[in-house]
């Protein structure tokens, strides 16, 4: 009887385990909410400091001096923590709490759908993962233009227009720049995208270099890093659409530009750079939750942290566009090329050169 | 010339190759405030104070004072003696120093201090270089000697008491440098 018992719990546990672990591993732990936290505290810091040093300056540095500040982020954290949250008199109260909220979710969402793994195809379906991936990270800003509107303040509403003029601006060389690395792939699946890769040995920025220079730039855009920094701009608009948020909501709206920087880099090194390579897990191996899914994971998150490292630098160089330039940057250049790199993709994929 | 101001492509290269180059080696022109501090000129600017044995209370430094920061105060010794003895506003004075100029009798103790913190607005009134209470009380007043010590070891309120004294050096590569004079 205590044999049964006993072989039931340890298979229940294997299947505990086996089964349930590794989704809760993957949305908690990597790349999930830990990792996203941690990242954020590492990012914001690096930020500041590379574009203090950058411009001649110290940059962050009382807190934990000998560190360079480095916890200054969690100082930061704090701060916004115990701060009153206040609502305007003449805001959309129901709207003005529940943006924040749901653009942190929609932020979050679309790390679930990169596989950062082979092993991913196991825990989630694979099958579609860009498909859903596109619409989620272009539906975000839609609730950056909710938040706006909320506040009832001018600056976050001009913020908020201007978010919204970016945003149809930029949208159609995103989905133009990932659907030419779909055609190239001739799959959906971002696993086969990588499998795809590293079969060729060649990465996707040597293939179709200019949908990832164009990935680069809507990533750039969406995740308002300099020169687009536009609807925050903080000396023409004060804050934007956070304008009248305090407290861990304006912490929100502070860190999520991050977050989709996060998601962003992820996908940029999963499509262009190889995802795992120079990993290659064998099949044995990519069903075991550490050579499929930890090892590979770590080799995409470093990619992806050069990335984001390039991108924050950028705020060291960069002044401000005005909206009418990055806009017709987004209509012009930005289409043109758009619609390149989709011809690049269909000619390789036609002459049977790759 | 102007081809290269139209060339974009050209243009984000240069910056990001800029960046790039100070983000290597960083040269900062920001002095790192508390821990390091500038070693003054024999002739700069500080906090001063009036010692009260020289001033003959003529008033000229009130009206010489460009954002009146000196208000002249009507206080009585022990003797019973009437006298006028400037008062200083620290929130107003720009340390121009014209009051030290005009002073016939050069009553002016001048020092180099010029980072002292201030816990609340009232200490911002001065006379004879200490915080004004009312009503003054004539006796307690610091004299030459009290007045030249207190500017001289550094008020315990410095911030930069104790930092490194450095030198701004101008250098032909890098702009300001700051160099430690005991080092060579
Ligand atoms: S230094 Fe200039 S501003 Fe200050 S008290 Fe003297 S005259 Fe007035
Ligand atoms: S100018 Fe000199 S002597 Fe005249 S009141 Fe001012 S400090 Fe005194």
């Amino acid at each position: 009887m205590i044999q049964i018992l006993s072989l039931l719990v340890s298979v229940s546990l294997l299947s505990f385990i086996e089964y349930i672990l590794p989704p809760i591993l993957y949305i908690i732990v990597f790349p999930g909410l830990i990792v996203v936290l941690l990242m954020l505290f590492f990012m914001i810091w690096l930020e500041r400091k590379v574009a203090a040093k950058t411009q001649l300056r110290f940059g962050p540095l009382y807190v934990s001096k000998r560190f360079g500040g480095v916890i200054q982020t969690v100082a930061d954290l704090i701060r916004f923590s115990f701060q009153e949250f206040i609502i305007p008199a003449g805001a959309d109260v129901f709207a003005y709490i529940q943006a924040p909220g749901l653009l942190m979710a929609f932020g979050l969402l679309p790390l679930i759908f990169i596989p950062v793994g082979p092993y991913y195809a196991n825990i989630f379906p694979a099958n579609y993962s860009l498909l859903i991936v596109i619409p989620l990270i272009i539906i975000t800003p839609i609730y950056v233009i909710l938040l706006g509107w909320a506040s009832d303040n001018k600056f976050s509403f001009v913020g908020s227009i201007r978010e919204a003029f970016l945003v149809i601006s930029y949208e159609i060389p995103l989905i133009l720049s990932i659907l030419s690395m779909i055609l190239l792939y001739g799959s959906v699946n971002a696993i086969n995208g990588v499998s795809f890769q590293i079969g060729r040995g060649i990465p996707g920025i040597v293939l179709n270099p200019i949908a990832a220079f164009l990935f680069l730039v809507v990533m750039i855009r969406t995740t308002g890093r300099f020169p687009f920094e536009i609807s925050e701009a903080e000396s023409e608009v004060v804050m934007g659409p956070y304008t009248e948020y305090s407290a861990l909501f304006f912490g929100i709206g502070m860190s999520l530009p991050y977050i989709e920087l996060y998601s962003f880099s992820l996908l940029f090194s999963v499509l262009f750079l190889g995802g795992w390579w120079p990993i290659v897990p064998s099949a044995a191996a990519a069903s075991g939750v550490v050579g499929g899914l930890l090892l590979p994971g770590l080799v995409v998150f470093i990619k992806a942290l050069i990335v984001m490292a390039f991108l924050v630098f950028l705020r060291a160089v960069y002044p401000r566009y005005r909206i009418d330039q990055a806009i017709t940057v987004g209509w012009d250049q930005a289409l043109y090329l758009g619609f390149a790199a989709v011809a690049l993709s269909i000619a390789l994929v036609w002459s049977g050169l790759v | 010339m102007t081809g290269r101001k139209n060339n974009r492509i050209r243009g984000h290269v240069d910056a990001l190759a800029t960046g790039f180059k100070y983000l290597a080696e960083p040269n900062r022109m920001t002095l790192n405030y508390p821990d390091e501090s500038m070693n003054l000129k024999d002739n700069y600017r500080g906090f001063f104070a009036v010692k009260d044995k020289t001033c003959i209370g003529c008033s000229l430094c009130e009206i010489v004072c460009p954002p009146k920061a000196i208000s002249m105060l009507d206080l009585t010794d022990a003797g019973g003696k009437k006298k006028k003895r400037p008062m200083i506003d620290w929130g107003l004075c720009i340390f121009c120093y014209f009051c030290v100029d005009i002073c016939p009798t050069d009553a002016f103790q001048t020092s180099q201090v010029h980072d002292k913190a201030f816990y609340s607005e009232t200490e911002y009134q001065t006379v004879h270089g200490e915080p004004m209470q009312y009503p003054y009380d004539y006796s307690k007043r610091p004299d030459y000697k009290e007045i030249y010590e207190s500017f001289h070891d550094v008020a315990p309120d410095d911030p930069s008491a104790g930092s490194k004294k450095v030198v701004p050096k101008f250098d032909k590569k890098r702009g300001i440098k700051y160099e430690h004079p005991g080092q060579p």
